[in-house]
């Protein structure tokens, strides 16, 4: 029988040393949060459950999603593009598989634009900024400007300047060059970045490391020059800087860096700032609909009128469905069709196919 | 259990404690030294435990020293104590494979220090990792391929200092791959003093970022669980209700005691305050609490 304290958020009991929580922040920031209705940046811990539930598959999580109709395969395309307006793409596995494109993506662009759809591109990556994107598309022939691009370093901006984050505050950063350019262009201080990547410490008597008081918020990201040293400094800002903030590009827990395999993603480096600060953080990427709320007002359109197209059911398609847009699965990434269809899954899709080319191959049934 | 408030250890109760437990369980961090400094006069107060025939046993979630290199710090601190009676989290991480049945033949992958490699090597597992991966980097570059061994059946992760991003993908590789990999912590302890004048994070640091990429949760050996006292119930014929645990986190040390049902004392000398204990958001409330373990001798010169 274990007794629980009531300040546990993980499934085992964590270190509560210190008692003093640096809430403080979740009180200014409401009113500017009560703008993105039905967010999940305001129920972490629930976010937290159900990512948890995925892995483990709990029967008993209490946050499961409200049983859907099962995804039909796609097979009227026109239909569904007739419907919307919009289109939003994630990039890795939809577009791209690393550095390779995937087959028939300009033409299916291309055709999707001539019949006047606005196209977006949403990504979790925060490893770039979007003009760094800008550029991956120009490399791959795709006609995309950087201001259809949001990625998650993006996202981290905007969200600083959506809650009017002072300018003579620092942003202390745990992730890649992405988020640093996204700062510099917001006009935002930071400290910390891939250059922390190189400092060392040393565990002895009299070793004392010191932080910057003036950090306001810390950011994490995917990072890949992560060590003890950043998970200290973060922590120690946000355990010790008055109403520091703790915000987390997204919480993918693996990523497709390379087409071969998957590789530890930023859930995990966020997931160690959790487990030293014991405090759950703010997510702008998917699923949070921070993004989506923020384009939809950017563009003045109508969620109804958008189609999330995606190959991950726990970012891009809950993201779709926590905003109230049409989804789409796409199979080109990593999802496959036996995980959709596991009784373990219960994200499910309005539609599914296997790659967004089919928009170009499939056409209505003859009646 | 109770949730009855704490009371201050005084010369009467604390003579009840003393004529009804037969085994103190004590924490090392914050009871018995902070940092390499020992707290003071505790050895005088687990002299004076050992001369009233009490049966001693240290209970420390610190896994970066095998249970015998704790053994060298007592011994540098002037204290004598046997490796028998330190029941380390490394220790804890050997055992919990032995009683389980690990197969030989199966490897762990170790994100932590040479206290969890050098005690599965003693219990005769392959183990490999630990600081001896805090060098190693990706060439990015390269976009080759991550490979990892097929035949890890358990990864433990322990507090780990030089952790890096080699070892997060190592371990998640194993996890999500080998069909029935183990994922073991020592313990999920928040932050600890590693350095006298501050804290910094602990093990649940690196066994969150492993939650994190894993999606999975592991099975924790050290304090709260109650495999450590399971093991050493037996091991030693003792039994709960004669028993004193003593220590100075609610979360860890209060609880490990309190979900085997034996007397708890908190001390205050590590790192919690008095207003921790008192704070209405806390709802761990030890049976007893003193200011440091000296505090039982003084009490008994009284």
């Amino acid at each position: 029988m274990m007794l629980r304290s009531s300040s546990t958020i993980a499934a085992t009991s964590v270190g509560v040393c210190h008692t003093q929580r640096l809430w403080s922040h979740s009180v200014t920031l409401n009113y500017r949060l009560s703008q993105f209705a039905g967010n999940p940046l305001l129920s972490n811990s629930a976010f937290v459950k159900w990512k948890r539930s995925i892995g483990s598959s709990n029967k008993n999580n209490r946050f499961r999603m409200a049983t859907k109709a099962l995804a039909q395969p796609l097979q009227n395309a026109d239909e569904l593009i007739d419907s919307v307006e919009t289109f939003i793409f994630d990039c890795d596995g939809v577009i791209w598989k690393g550095d390779s494109l995937i087959e028939g993506v300009p033409e299916t662009l291309d055709m999707l634009r001539s019949k006047g759809k606005r196209l977006v591109f949403v990504t979790n990556n925060s490893t770039k900024s979007r003009k760094q994107y800008g550029k991956k598309f120009e490399t791959l022939g795709l006609n995309v400007n950087a201001e259809e691009i949001f990625a998650s370093s993006f996202a981290v901006a905007a969200y600083l300047k959506s809650i009017d984050f002072p300018k003579d505050k620092k942003v202390y950063v745990i992730g890649e060059d992405g988020i640093l350019k996204e700062l510099e262009l917001a006009g935002y201080q930071y400290v910390g970045g891939p250059e922390d990547g190189g400092k060392k410490i040393e565990l002895k008597p009299g070793f004392l490391m010191e932080h910057d008081e003036d950090v306001g918020a810390v950011v994490v990201g995917f990072d890949r020059y992560f060590n003890y040293y950043k998970v200290q400094y973060g922590t120690l800002c946000i355990r010790e800087n008055p109403g520091c903030l703790f915000i987390a590009t997204n919480r993918d827990a693996v990523t497709h860096l390379t087409d071969a395999q998957e590789w530890a993603g930023g859930g995990s480096m966020v997931g160690a700032l959790v487990g030293s600060t014991q405090r759950e953080p703010l997510v702008v990427g998917k699923p949070s609909t921070f993004m989506m709320d923020y384009l939809a007002n950017e563009f003045g359109i109508s969620k109804s009128q958008i189609c999330m197209v995606g190959d991950r059911l726990d970012t891009d398609i809950l993201f779709g469905q926590n905003g109230g847009c049409k989804t789409l699965l796409v199979l080109s990434g990593v999802t496959t069709l036996p995980v959709l269809q596991s009784p373990n899954n219960s994200i499910q899709p309005d539609f599914y196919t296997n790659k967004i080319s089919d928009f170009l191959s499939l056409k209505a049934a003859a009646v | 259990m109770s949730s009855l408030q704490s009371q201050a250890l005084s010369v009467e109760n604390f003579k009840d404690v003393l004529d009804s437990v037969e085994a103190f369980l004590f924490d090392c961090d914050g009871v018995i030294w902070k940092g390499d400094q020992l707290i003071d006069a505790a050895s005088q107060t687990l002299d004076m435990l050992r001369h009233k025939g009490k049966k001693l046993v240290f209970v420390t979630n610190n896994s970066w020293k095998s249970r015998s290199q704790y053994a060298e710090k007592f011994k540098s601190l002037g204290i004598s104590v046997s490796p028998d009676e330190i029941f380390s989290s490394s220790f804890a991480a050997a055992m919990y494979l032995k009683v389980n049945n690990f197969p030989t033949q199966n490897k762990v992958y170790v994100i932590g220090g040479d206290g969890i490699l050098d005690e599965l090597q003693l219990a005769g597992f392959t183990a490999f990792g630990g600081p001896g991966d805090a060098d190693k980097t990706i060439d990015w570059k390269q976009n080759g391929f991550f490979e990892h061994d097929k035949s890890v059946g358990a990864v433990v992760v322990g507090i780990d200092p030089k952790i890096n991003y080699y070892k997060l993908q190592y371990g998640t590789l194993c996890i999500r791959e080998n069909p029935g990999c183990l994922f073991i912590a020592t313990n999920r302890d928040a932050v600890g003093h590693m350095t006298p004048s501050q804290e910094w994070p602990g093990a649940g640091c690196m066994v969150a970022a492993m939650c994190g990429s894993t999606q999975k949760e592991p099975v924790v050996v050290g304090k709260p669980s109650t495999f450590m006292m399971d093991f050493l119930l037996e091991k030693f014929n003792l039994s709960c209700s004669k028993m004193c645990m003593v220590g100075d986190r609610l979360d860890t040390d209060i609880l490990f005691g309190q979900n085997a049902g034996c007397k708890t004392l908190l001390v205050l000398s590590g790192c919690t305050t008095q207003s921790d204990l008192q704070d209405p958001s806390n709802n761990i409330q030890p049976d007893f609490y003193a200011s440091k373990i000296s505090d039982m001798l003084d009490l008994l010169g009284a």
